[in-house]
Parts: structure tokens; C-alpha cells; sequence
């Protein structure tokens, strides 16, 4: 070591030429100009696609931003919560009631604010995050699977609250979505009139595009943010809470931060909900979906930002797509008819690939993708291996350990 | 404030002293540390030595915070490290290397050293996820002392390498780069070279040197090899079944007869060539005497 100099004093970093030592890793050109190919079809997709597939579409979206909320909470940071559906549930709630207008649908009295769209878009979002804060001190005191015990009470609270408070949230019924709009131009089937390359752009289309939008927005959010500072400290607590807090991470801190940042990605996926079905239900913010967004984000890959995208994908348009494709996949039967229902099917299967996913493949979807990137640049493929420690084993694959501290106590 | 024998050259002018006065640590009925004091001076590196389950490892989750003295105090300069939590502690200049490997896996080296910059950047959620210029900089700004860091530690070529692949020797040097990635004015070294061979150890021993003299900071160090304790340690306190049996300078503790008999129970000599077979990761503290686990 006599060779290297110790590291100069505290103080700004020196211009050193430093070869080799602070470059990136080589990068492929191949991966920019497939995310650019694959943002072009997207956005091309509605001259060519019809309605059923935008539909799905938005709702994927909805359900992408979600998931990397969640995904940031139980992947990240090693948090469960199965309150996310509550979040969910406020973030849509407010939006109807925000934007709504007070009126009686039959025998439900319904007040409502009728402000703007984009303001009730954006309460639903501030609304979710201020439940989540209010819930925070709890999820800053308790790490993974209490957390996740703790958070279901939110579930059934939320359930009550649903059902009972019919003015805000039209009861059991539920009540209608009002239609996006910004600015005077309105998601919806008119007003304006809109055609592009002689298509007519309605609903679905329009639609397609604020999600598109909204997904995009979330998943450069959460990719930044796992790239940085609170990324770093969020992993590390997620493999130890002791290193984490050593290394001078405010852990409860952090808990409490991603918590209410979960929270307020949720209120989003809860508007984006909303508009997608054009109304909202308590039966919508029931445990299962709680259980259908962490089959999202177990499936995609816990950690992975991309890899909750892919989980959302699967998890909300397969049943949507069985429904519709009902005569041709086997098994499967339309409404009425004999067989699996669309929904049942879809459970099934996303048990099945639960299974296979924790037995084979525990990164998901996303480690799975990163398999076949690696096949091709280098066939020897570097992969972490936890081979020294319990803290490594943990982290390689991604699963929320409850593992007490690692402080040593010899 | 006097600089102790052995001190770095230029010791940093705004370092105080360690003062452990009266520490006791309790878990339930079993005492783990019991009236232990000493002091650190400005400067030194300072072994804390012992057999299995004496405290040593103890000692230091109260040096950084993670364990509650139930009686004394420990102060560094004006803070109260007693009374503060780890981050506090962190964000006044305490940095610690972790026994037991504590670091992400699936970070690469870069990431987990620039955890140790946490509390020296400021970077929030919202500076974060929309990557503000301001974030940006400041990220590549101590990027730049990372990798300086890094190279110091002979990791330079491995920054971008996930750190579940490493060696065991590199994962420990990525422990002790990220302690020094806080740029700390007391560093707290928990058996760095636990697990490492003769050429690995013999490296970091010169790395600790480098580290006092060049930044003039204080080394709390716990470590098993004698060797290594003898011959870099300015003063050694020596804990036995959580009391402080012994306390002064390597020769004086090695003479001894407390120690001998207490430590080196069956008669071990401590040769400076004697490399003990340290505690393995996840290792459990046992009461059994003697330098051999």
C-alpha cells in the first residue's frame, strides 16, 4: 500500500486524474433506443388499437403507479403494508368528492365540492399522502411483517368508513367518477371534437395518454430517487437497521418518509382508478386489492422500479383480458356461462406464478429481464451471491427480512 | 489537551478526547459491561482487547449509540454520546466499521461508501426523485472523494462491482472505506481484519496508520490478532467478563498479571506472530477464556 497516498484531509475533492476509477460501467446503446422505440409505439398505439385494449391500458397505468409506491415501501425498504388499498380508497374517494357535484342519486345525498379536475386530482394525491403521515409515527416504529399487521387495521377502518359515510362517498353503491379535464380541454368522448390522422380521439384514447403520462412520471420518481441519497439510505435500512442508523440515517425518519411517499403514490393510483372505472365502490378497496398489489410487486420484483411496472401489467390485464377472450382461452367461461369465471382464472394463475417466482426466479420479472440482458453481453454473468454474511444473503434476494439488528454483541 | 505518545504528527486541532467514565450495560439480569472506564486520547489508536464475551463489541454498540448505557457517561468533547442516537452520533464524527459485515449486497461499492456521505449531503425525496441540479453536484461532488476514498483501500477497480460478489477481504475493506467515507474524527474499527490472511492483515494494518497519521483522527479498535494490537496500538484496555481488568500501554498490559491470568488463562504467550483465529461472522459470544475461540 505504500504506493497509494491516504486520503487527503477533509475538504473538497481534489482534481486528481483519476483513470478508469470514476467511470461508469459501460452502458449499451441498445437499451436508450429501445426505451425510445418502445415510448414511440405507446404513443402511437391508439391510432391502431381499439378501445378495450386503451381501456386496459389506462388501467395498467393506474395500477404501475401503485405498485411502485408499494414497491418502494416492501421492496425498498423492507416495510409490509397492506393498507395500500386504504390509500388507494382516499385517494379516489377524494377526487369524487373534490371534483364531484353535490346532487341525490336515488337515495344517496351527495355532496360534493365541484372543483376542477386537476385539484381534485392533485387532493387525492396531498389527502392519501396526509393519511399517510397521520399513520407514520406507527410505520416508523415498526419494521416488516408488524408493520404489515398493524396496517390492515387501516384496511377494515377504511371498509366502515366507506360503507357509512354515504354523503362523501355514496355508501355501498358508491357513487360516479366525474370526467378529467385540464384546462378546459376534457377527457372524455367530446368537447372538443378531436381527430388525429382521421381517428377519432375519445375517451379511451385521451385517457390512454394522461396515463401514460401519470406512469411515466411515477416511475422516473422512483428511479431517481432509488439512484440517490434517500435510494441508498432506504436499501440499507431495508439490510440493516443498525448499519443504516450507524452510517448516520435517521431510520425512523426514512420509515416514516417512505411511508407518507408510498401513501401519496397510492392517492394517485386511487384517482387514476377511479377515472379508469368511472366510479368508485368500497368492494374496489378491499383487502385483496392490498393483496393483488403486493402479487404485483412479489411477481415483478421486490426492489426493482421496472420490475413493479411489469408486475402491474400482469396482475391487472390478465383478468381483464380473460374476460374479454373468454370464449377462446380454455376454461375459461364468460359470465353466465359454465367454467372459471375471468377473475378466478386470473387468481389462479397468479398463484401459480407466485409460486414459481419465490421457488425459481425470487428477483421476478424484473430479475428475470436482467438475466436475459446479462446472457447476452457476458455469458459468465456477474451475479450477486451472498457468500460471507447474513446481511448479503438477505439483500440478494430482495425479500423484507424481519432478521433482528446486526450489531454484533460479542 | 496533551497529545499522547505515538500520536499522529498532526493531530486535528477541534479533536477532543474519549472519556468512557462508569459505563455499565445491562440486558436483563446478565451484566454486559460493568463500571468500565478509559480514555481515548486525541489521536491514538486505542485497542480495546479481550476474550469472547467480554464486552468489547458492547463497548462499542455504546460508543455508537445502538446500546443504552444504563449507568455512566461517554463523552466526546461537548456530546453526550450516551444520550444521543446512532445518526446523532454519525453526524458529529463517529464512524464505525461493522464486525459482522453490514453492508447491501446488492449496492455496488460506490453505492454503500456513498451511504457514508449521508450526513454530510443533504438531498432529499423531493431533490431526489426530480434530480435538482443541486442534487446532481452534490452527488457527483463526493462521488469524487468516494472513489479517491475507495482507491485508498485498494477498491478503486472494483467501485461498480455489486458487493455480494466480493471477497470476504474486500467486503471488510469496503466496511472500513465506509466508515472513512464520513469523513469521521473518531473511527471505530470492530475486528478489521477478522477472517483476512497474513497479507490481507499486514495491508490493513498499514492502512490504519495511514488513516491517523494522514488525517490525524483517533482509532478505537477491537481486534483479536495480538500481533496486530501490539504493534499498532498506542494504549490497550483490556475487558474481562464486562470489567476493565487492565488499561495502558501495549507493554505495560502485556506484563501485566491480571491479564495473563485472566486473558491468556492457559498460558499463551502473546507473540506478535500470533494470529488468532477471529471470530467467524455471525460468530456467538461464549464465556470461555482464552485468545482461542
Amino acid at each position: 500500500m505504500s504506493e497509494t497516498t491516504a486520503p487527503p484531509a477533509q475538504g473538497p475533492a481534489r482534481n486528481v486524474d483519476r483513470p478508469a476509477v470514476a467511470a461508469a460501467p459501460r452502458r449499451s446503446w441498445l437499451r436508450p433506443l429501445l426505451l425510445v422505440v418502445a415510448l414511440v409505439v405507446m404513443l402511437a398505439l391508439p391510432l391502431y388499437v381499439e378501445e378495450f385494449w386503451l381501456r386496459t391500458g389506462f388501467a395498467v397505468f393506474g395500477a404501475i403507479v401503485g405498485a411502485i409506491g408499494l414497491n418502494l415501501l416492501v421492496g425498498t425498504t423492507g416495510q409490509l403494508s397492506l393498507a395500500h388499498a386504504f390509500f388507494l380508497a382516499v385517494g379516489a374517494i377524494s377526487y369524487v368528492f373534490v371534483s364531484g357535484e353535490s346532487g341525490g342519486i336515488g337515495l344517496a345525498d351527495l355532496s360534493g365540492l365541484g372543483w376542477p379536475p386537476l385539484i381534485g386530482m392533485i387532493a387525492g394525491v396531498l389527502l392519501a399522502g396526509l393519511a399517510g403521515l397521520i399513520f407514520s409515527p406507527i410505520a416508523a416504529r415498526l419494521r416488516g411483517i408488524y408493520l404489515g399487521v398493524a396496517s390492515l387495521g387501516l384496511v377494515f377502518i377504511g371498509q366502515h368508513v366507506l360503507n357509512s359515510w354515504t354523503s362523501v362517498t355514496g355508501g355501498f353503491n358508491g357513487r360516479s367518477a366525474p370526467e378529467f379535464s385540464l384546462f378546459g380541454f376534457t377527457f372524455g368522448n367530446t368537447d372538443p371534437d378531436l381527430f388525429v390522422l382521421g381517428v377519432p380521439f375519445r375517451e379511451a384514447e385521451r385517457l390512454w395518454y394522461l396515463g401514460l403520462v401519470l406512469a411515466l412520471a411515477a416511475y422516473l420518481f422512483a428511479r431517481n430517487l432509488l439512484r440517490s441519497r434517500p435510494g441508498r439510505a432506504l436499501q440499507t435500512l431495508r439490510d440493516s437497521e443498525v448499519a443504516a442508523s450507524v452510517m448516520g440515517v435517521n431510520v425512523q425518519g426514512y420509515k416514516a418518509r417512505v411511508f407518507l411517499v408510498s401513501s401519496m403514490y397510492a392517492g394517485l393510483a386511487g384517482v387514476m382508478y377511479a377515472l379508469s372505472i368511472g366510479s368508485v365502490a368500497p368492494e374496489s378497496f378491499g383487502l385483496e386489492v392490498s393483496i393483488l398489489y403486493l402479487a404485483m410487486i412479489v411477481l415483478g420484483g421486490l426492489g426493482s422500479v421496472g420490475g413493479a411496472a411489469l408486475g402491474a401489467l400482469f396482475v391487472t390485464a390478465l383478468p381483464l383480458i380473460f374476460q374479454r377472450y373468454a370464449d377462446v382461452v380454455p376454461l375459461v367461461g364468460g359470465p353466465g356461462e359454465g367454467g372459471l369465471a375471468a377473475g378466478e382464472a386470473a387468481r389462479y394463475l397468479f398463484g401459480l406464478a407466485i409460486i414459481l417466482v419465490v421457488l425459481f426466479q425470487p428477483s421476478g420479472l424484473a430479475g428475470l429481464a436482467a438475466r436475459f440482458r446479462r446472457k447476452g453481453r457476458d455469458p459468465g454473468g456477474v451475479r450477486p451471491t451472498g457468500h460471507s454474511s447474513a446481511a448479503t444473503s438477505s439483500s440478494t434476494s430482495n425479500v423484507p427480512s424481519d432478521r433482528p439488528a446486526q450489531g454484533s454483541t460479542t | 489537551m496533551t497529545a499522547a505518545p505515538g500520536a499522529a504528527e498532526r493531530t486535528r486541532p477541534d479533536l477532543p478526547p474519549v472519556e468512557v467514565e462508569h459505563v455499565s450495560v445491562r440486558f436483563g439480569a446478565i451484566t454486559a459491561l460493568s463500571d468500565v472506564s478509559f480514555t481515548v486520547e486525541p489521536g491514538t489508536i486505542h485497542a480495546i482487547i479481550g476474550p469472547n464475551g467480554a464486552g468489547k463489541s458492547t463497548m462499542f454498540n455504546v460508543l455508537s449509540g445502538v446500546y443504552k448505557a444504563a449507568e455512566g457517561q461517554v463523552r466526546f468533547g461537548d456530546a453526550r454520546l450516551d444520550q444521543m442516537r446512532p445518526f446523532q452520533i454519525a453526524g458529529i464524527g463517529v464512524a464505525r466499521a461493522f464486525q459482522n459485515i453490514a453492508l447491501s449486497g446488492t449496492q455496488s461499492v460506490a453505492e454503500n461508501l456513498m451511504l457514508g456521505r449521508h450526513h454530510l449531503t443533504k438531498a432529499g425525496f423531493i431533490a431526489a426523485g426530480l434530480r435538482l441540479p443541486r442534487a446532481t453536484r452534490e452527488g457527483k461532488r463526493h462521488g469524487e472523494r468516494v472513489a479517491e476514498i475507495a482507491e485508498f483501500l485498494e477498491l478503486g477497480d472494483k467501485l461498480h462491482t455489486p458487493v455480494g460478489v466480493l471477497s470476504y477481504g474486500d467486503q471488510k475493506r469496503v466496511e472500513v472505506a465506509r466508515a472513512l467515507c464520513t469523513e469521521p474524527r473518531l473511527l471505530l474499527l470492530d475486528e478489521p481484519v477478522a477472517g483476512m490472511n497474513a497479507e490481507e492483515t499486514s495491508r490493513m494494518a498499514e492502512a490504519i496508520l495511514e488513516i491517523r497519521s494522514a488525517l490525524g483522527i483517533s482509532v478505537v479498535l477491537v481486534e483479536h490478532d495480538m500481533g496486530m494490537v501490539m504493534s499498532l496500538a498506542d494504549r490497550v484496555t483490556v475487558l474481562d467478563f464486562g470489567r476493565r481488568i487492565a488499561d495502558g500501554t501495549p507493554a505495560e498490559v502485556q506484563a501485566d498479571p491480571e491479564v495473563i491470568r485472566a486473558y491468556l488463562g492457559s498460558g499463551d504467550d502473546i507473540s506478535p506472530s500470533e494470529t488468532a483465529d477471529a471470530a467467524a461472522p455471525g460468530d456467538h459470544p461464549s464465556e470461555t477464556p482464552g485468545m482461542h475461540s
